[in-house]
């Protein structure tokens, strides 16, 4: 037999057992306190004390949790209370919420404004969202302190994703306070030990200082364009590939070819118009091409430029052929961090491949955009994260049963 | 290299006649593995296209929005023909070589700027387990709505349907399991890549939207709420994979996003 919602109807409110109803209503109710919360605080939102008060809090939930679901397993408000229509209506809410910070942009609104006093332009931490996480940790927790105690290995799927997820967003938003992320520019030949937070721009001083060996950039080949100064558009031909310098490469726009005779990836001007090869230091990309329109031909030689250089390109009455430097490919600093008691490691940060420095992380995050390969400066992230392992714990639970579950999925219908 | 127009109507010629001769294979068993054979062929061009454009361009071609849809036209009607394997339900392949044709036709009508270059974040062995654990997702939840909408469709014309419900019960639950993987997957790399697993960047949260919809999904489900109803949910639940897809870029919040596939 299947019970639907439906069947519900002849329910008088507040019947016993609860069902969606009534916690339709109970969430209702608390995202409501949560919007008059954040009103009343005039928008200032949540604050979590760092560790490690945070933790000794979220530790002491976790026990109120898991000791009212054990020792009141039969009473029915805490049946309804773990149970999955309250579940589901706070689901419904958490991702109501999330609607709100997925639509409305979530940083750049007025000081003082409506949205900014309701946290909608800060939903992530504000009062509303809070409130629903926290009754969707404690249903949560409830609904696991069942399946918990008395422990059997056939719940081991439930307790992986449903523990899983209870500790990696528990824990990911009590910790989210002591998250450190701090930005440190450094120059070439240079050390620095301050870190500055994104948008406050206040600066802080780090337990290590780092020195900056060199940055290094790697671009893609340059790419041909054909520009048309009036419309300031890049025109694209045929095959609508993006065309990548190399030496032999034949293209065509409109009634005209263009033909690279000549691939120089480092180079400077020489004399009589002919660029001498360079070291990649100095040198930028030269190409000789031939260009043939109404079966006219004559060659000319195209450059990048670059902060010192100017580019050299060949005007076609009214159309340019232009040179662009390539995108970045790589970008990496090598460093060496001092600690304070004199620890020193050298390391090459890259992007994808941050370096660990006592319970630091640190980042390559970019550099001086507008000199490009020719920037001294580069911007390192540090990181430190000090729940980052339990967090990850959870991801790890997480996909034990998920793999369990698409196990079991396949068994399950297999045996059907 | 082949070029894409030729790679396309080839594929999509090979699925409308496929479908034609499957049609008549209801008359005539002995053309059943022709059919299917044609229909298959379809989507191997569009395999082969994959394969030589990846080629080509030095990189997995995942990087933009038009090169993810080649890869769901690949393997959607695969989907089609697995469910038709192993369920003896043979309509879905139908409208999943629909919706590959469609999307092979976006492609033609948005020719894309094709280019190699690669930006540093997504240089790392993580791009391509995380997107390809993602398309397969959106794949099986693609099917997944297709199966619940044909069944809307035969409980307003008052038919029961208990096989088709749980075949986009199943293709939802492995939906899931892909979504879940493809999510963490996400925050993993974002950890490596950006410095922090999670930012409520609105890719990631709409990502997180999507999958909060089949969670709530699976607990209405364990709850034993009306199999028929859920179907309604199921069909419309793609929806918002469809924002989190490519909806995501029009939208004010995602200005900023490091997310939004490249435009070109
Ligand atoms: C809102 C709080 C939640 C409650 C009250 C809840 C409760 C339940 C219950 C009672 C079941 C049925 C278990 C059984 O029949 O043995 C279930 C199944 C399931 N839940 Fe939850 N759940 C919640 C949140 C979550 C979350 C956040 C996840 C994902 C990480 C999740 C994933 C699953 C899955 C995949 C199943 C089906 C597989 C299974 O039975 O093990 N649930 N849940």
């Amino acid at each position: 037999m299947r019970t639907s919602l439906m069947g519900s109807v002849q329910r008088r409110w507040f019947q016993v057992p609860w069902e969606f109803r009534e916690s339709a209503l109970f969430t209702i109710i608390v995202v409501f306190a949560g919007f008059v919360l954040q009103y009343s605080g005039a928008g200032r939102g949540v604050i979590v004390p760092p560790l490690p008060y945070n933790a000794i809090i979220l530790l002491l939930f976790a026990v109120l949790t898991l000791g009212i679901g054990l020792s009141f397993k039969d009473n029915p408000t805490v049946k309804w209370f773990g149970g999955i229509p309250l579940g589901l209506c706070l689901i419904i809410a958490i991702a109501l919420l999330s609607l709100i910070g997925g639509v409305v942009p979530q940083d750049g609104f007025m000081e003082g404004s409506l949205a900014d006093v309701l946290g909608i332009s800060r939903i992530f931490s504000s009062w509303p969202f809070a409130l629903t996480v926290l009754f969707f940790l404690a249903n949560l927790g409830i609904a696991l302190s069942w399946k918990l105690v008395p422990f059997s290995i056939n719940n081991i799927q439930f307790i992986l994703f449903h523990a899983g997820f209870w500790i990696a967003l528990s824990c990911g938003t009590f910790g989210a306070v002591d998250l450190q992320r701090l930005v440190i520019p450094v120059e070439e030949g240079q050390s620095n030990n301050l870190g500055y937070t994104m948008g406050s721009g206040k600066s802080e001083e780090l337990p290590f200082s780092v020195f900056l060996k060199d940055f290094a950039l790697e671009e893609y080949p340059p790419q041909l364009f054909l520009y048309n100064p009036h419309t300031e558009n890049i025109i694209v031909d045929g095959s609508r590939a993006a065309v990548q310098v190399h030496k032999g490469l034949k293209t065509s726009w409109k009634g005209l070819a263009v033909e690279v005779l000549e691939y120089l990836p480092s180079a400077l001007p020489g004399k009589y118009d002919e660029p001498v090869v360079a070291d990649r230091a100095f040198g930028i990309p030269f190409a000789k091409v031939r260009i043939t329109a109404l079966s006219k031909s004559h060659e000319a030689w195209l450059s990048t430029g670059s902060p010192m250089l100017r580019p050299s390109v060949v005007d076609l009455g009214g159309f340019f052929l232009m040179m662009m430097p390539g995108q970045p490919k790589s970008f990496l600093s090598s460093v060496s961090v001092t600690s304070e008691d004199g620890h020193q490691k050298n390391a090459l940060l890259e992007v994808n491949k941050p370096v660990e420095f006592m319970g630091w992380k640190l980042y390559q995050m970019g550099y001086d955009e507008k000199a490009g390969r020719w920037s001294k400066l580069s911007l390192i992230e540090a990181i430190r994260d000090p729940w980052l392992p339990i967090v990850y714990l959870g991801f790890f639970m997480i996909m034990a049963g998920n793999m369990l579950f698409f196990w079991n999925g396949i068994k399950q219908k297999g045996g059907e | 290299m082949m070029d894409f127009k030729t790679a396309a109507i080839t594929a999509m010629a090979c699925w409308f006649a496929g479908t034609l001769m499957d049609l008549f294979a209801r008359r005539t068993l002995a053309l059943k593995l022709p059919a299917f054979a044609l229909s298959f062929a379809g989507s191997m061009v569009i395999v082969w296209f994959i394969a030589s454009y990846w080629i080509v361009l030095d990189r997995p071609p995942l990087r933009t929005l038009g090169e993810t849809r080649l890869w769901y036209a690949a393997l959607i009607p695969l989907v089609g023909f697995l469910v038709e394997y192993r369920w003896k339900i043979s309509w879905l392949k139908y409208y999943c070589m629909a919706l590959a044709s469609f999307f092979l036709g976006i492609n033609m009508l948005h020719p894309e700027v094709f280019d190699k270059t690669l930006m540093p974040a997504l240089q790392s062995p993580w791009f391509v387990p995380h997107v390809v654990v993602y398309l397969v997702g959106y794949v099986l939840l693609a099917a997944s709505s297709v199966a619940a909408l044909h069944n809307v469709s035969l409980q307003l014309r008052s038919k029961s349907n208990e096989t088709g419900e749980s075949v986009a019960h199943y293709l939802a639950l492995l939906g899931f399991v892909f979504l879940s993987f493809g999510l963490i997957f996400g925050a993993l790399w974002a950890k490596e890549a950006w410095g922090h697993y999670w930012t409520w960047d609105p890719k990631e949260t709409w990502a997180f939207l999507s999958w909060l919809a089949y969670l709530g999904y699976l607990h209405a489900w364990r709850y034993k709420i009306d199999q028929a109803k859920l179907q309604w949910y199921l069909a419309l639940s793609f929806l918002v994979l469809l924002v989190c897809w490519f909806g995501v870029n029009y939208l004010p919040s995602a200005q900023n996003s490091v997310h939004t596939y490249t435009q070109s």
